[in-house]
């Protein structure tokens, strides 16, 4: 009896996994499929089965003059590893000074890094361009990654991990035998924090990849924009085909929220 | 090597607490020195401010005959062993030895050779490969010996080293801490508020309560005269019996009295406290059930509580006119709880505080 139940347990356990996976899952399959499918034929409607034209539409992506793919992955992974890379780095950095040294006004600092945590981004966003401008960083890729230096989540954190995870003997010890305050920070802290390094340079890598505000306010030159950018223009190249042509039926509207 | 001397040493916390009032003590060169006391009473900062952890708020501290208040931790030329060993936990247990060397650059071949020879002392020879965390307690605490042996300090400093240790390998590790300090020959400062170490490690002990310095002494003179009631009921185990007793002059001497009891003590410094209170301390052993002790006016019957049998002695909780005693006797002279025993004082060995000063008067 026992072993019934169990039984229908497990099955029944595998068919809702088995429906949660193809959740999941069906949208990048239908994204790949449709990836190897002309465009007349994904005009005509759904499919589950490959096309043929996956070469043809993957030449057109590379060689549109207009929409530089590749320069714009190369850009995005520049901007998105420096912004994982500083955000990670200067936020442990910070953290540890305020963690491991005494001053006057260590709350005042850490009541401020965490003001500027409740500030949206849109907020800053004017003076930020009127200061990019003038510091003649406008249309280049250092104002996106650059400010990840100051990132209060992050630092934040990172704060929380080194007060359950750093023993402040351990810099004492550090400093006995002989270690300087930047080489304590650099050769004992940084690889005990390493797994929080690699969580929030995760977290920082993927925002900064899909981040498109500030790209589309700093970048105007083609050949400097990011990848979210590109696929902005090519959204609106689609929403456009879409209103302009005559074969307005359901499966290009289910092709235009598959493929935009 | 170098001796330590401080100088009306004051610590005074950025909160305004001052745990340090006036700190002055000088610890020779190649003394085995404990630092004891109960928690709170200054020992540890007194060590970090040897270390330079803790920064000096006024008077002069040396090292040697250099003044190290405002010299950093890493010109010190101090090692030091932590509570929670402080071991870095990503690298290996060489590498952790050899850290210190490595930023003292000194050459790879001599890194190695010292490691190896401190391993070796330190029975520790087959894990140098291994990380802290695959090693066992005592294990870790011998690498944390092991990385302040390979830098030959002028000062080694142990910070309470065994109190994260069983009672087995503490004992061990106790005498292992004293031979490397005879092999060494080196200056050790060490802070436990354990009492037993204390007594057992140390060439000098320092007894410290609120950050005030109670007596610096061998522990054979601690035990045997100690200057105050404080110091008395810190040293040995059990603990020393004090009974309130009250001064009265008896012919040319003078008498204790408690109880029934009336103990001869015929000492000039109780002359001025005749018809006043003050209190004797009696250590556990220096209560006697042989017969041969016994003696007119140090006799005393009292009333056994409790009866823990040791083996070899026995240990009795006696109630005596109203107040607890602790006492050590033979086993083939003890008795069992409910019982009385006569038992006689050793008045060549007991101790007489002031009730308000709890100096000794005399002893």
């Amino acid at each position: 009896m026992d072993k019934k139940t169990s039984h229908a347990r497990t099955i029944v356990a595998y068919i809702v996994l088995i429906f949660l996976t193809f959740l999941c899952l069906f949208f990048f399959y239908i994204l790949i499929v449709n990836a190897t499918r002309s465009h007349p034929e994904i005009q005509k409607g759904f499919s589950m089965i490959p096309g043929h034209s996956f070469m043809k539409n993957l030449k057109s992506v590379l060689n549109d003059a207009n929409i530089p793919v590749l320069s714009g992955i190369k850009n995005s992974l520049i901007v998105s590893s420096l912004s994982a890379l500083l955000a990670t780095y200067f936020s442990a950095l910070t953290a540890y000074g305020l963690y491991a040294y005494n001053f006057k006004l260590k709350k005042p600092a850490f009541i401020f890094i965490m003001l500027i945590l409740v500030m949206p981004t849109q907020v800053s966003a004017m003076g930020f361009i009127n200061l990019i401008t003038k510091m003649g960083m406008i249309n280049t890729l250092y104002p996106l990654f650059l400010p990840s230096i100051a990132a209060p989540a992050v630092f934040y954190f990172m704060y929380s991990y080194m007060q359950s995870s750093l023993p402040l003997e351990l810099v004492e010890a550090a400093r006995i035998d002989g270690c300087g305050e930047f080489k304590t920070f650099n050769r004992i802290v940084i690889p005990i924090m390493k797994p929080a390094l690699a969580v929030q340079a995760i977290f920082a890598f993927v925002q900064s990849w899909n981040n498109y505000f500030i790209p589309a306010l700093v970048i105007s030159d083609n050949s400097k924009k990011t990848l979210p950018i590109h696929r902005t223009t090519v959204k609106r190249r689609c929403l456009y085909l879409l209103q302009h042509s005559e074969a307005r039926t359901s499966s290009s509207s289910t092709w235009a929220r598959c493929t935009c | 090597m170098a001796g330590i001397t401080f100088k009306n040493v004051v610590k005074t916390y950025d909160n305004g607490v001052t745990v340090v009032p006036d700190l002055n003590m000088e610890i020779k060169d190649k003394e085995f020195v404990v630092l004891v006391g109960p928690s709170g009473c200054g020992k540890s900062t007194t060590l970090r401010m040897i270390a330079g952890l803790e920064s000096i708020t006024s008077g002069d501290m040396y090292i040697g005959d250099q003044r190290m208040n405002s010299v950093p931790p890493k010109e010190r030329n101090i090692a030091m062993v932590f509570q929670s060993y402080a071991l870095y936990p990503h690298m290996s247990v060489y590498k952790n030895m050899a850290f210190a060397l490595e930023l003292a650059k000194t050459p790879k071949d001599e890194i190695d050779k010292k490691v190896h020879a401190a391993a070796e002392i330190l029975g520790l020879e087959p894990y140098l490969d291994r990380k802290p965390k695959a090693l066992s307690g005592g294990q870790r605490q011998r690498v944390a010996l092991g990385r302040a042996m390979v830098r030959n300090p002028e000062v080694f400093l142990l910070d309470e080293p065994l109190s994260n240790l069983d009672a087995k390998l503490r004992t061990e590790m106790r005498s292992q801490i004293s031979k490397l300090h005879k092999q060494l020959g080196t200056t050790f400062v060490y802070v436990t508020h354990d009492q037993t170490e204390a007594m057992t490690m140390g060439d000098r002990i320092c007894v410290m309560k609120d950050g005030v310095i109670q007596q610096f002494d061998t522990p054979q003179n601690l035990y045997d005269t100690p200057c105050n009631l404080f110091v008395a009921g810190f040293i040995g185990s059990p603990q020393m019996n004090f009974i309130n007793a009250k001064v009265e002059k008896e012919g040319e001497g003078y008498v204790l009295c408690f109880g029934d009891a009336r103990i001869k003590m015929n000492r000039r410094e109780l002359a001025p406290y005749v018809g006043k209170e003050v209190i004797c301390g009696v250590r556990p052993e220096d209560f006697h059930a042989e017969p041969q002790f016994f003696g007119e006016g140090n006799e005393i019957d009292a009333y056994i509580d409790l009866d823990e049998m040791m083996g070899s002695e026995s240990y009795l909780y006696l109630n005596y006119a109203g107040q607890k005693l602790v006492t050590r006797v033979p086993a083939r002279y003890a008795k069992k709880a409910e019982e009385n025993i006569k038992l006689a004082i050793d008045t060549e060995k007991l101790h007489v505080f002031d009730k308000d000063t709890e100096l000794t008067i005399c002893q």
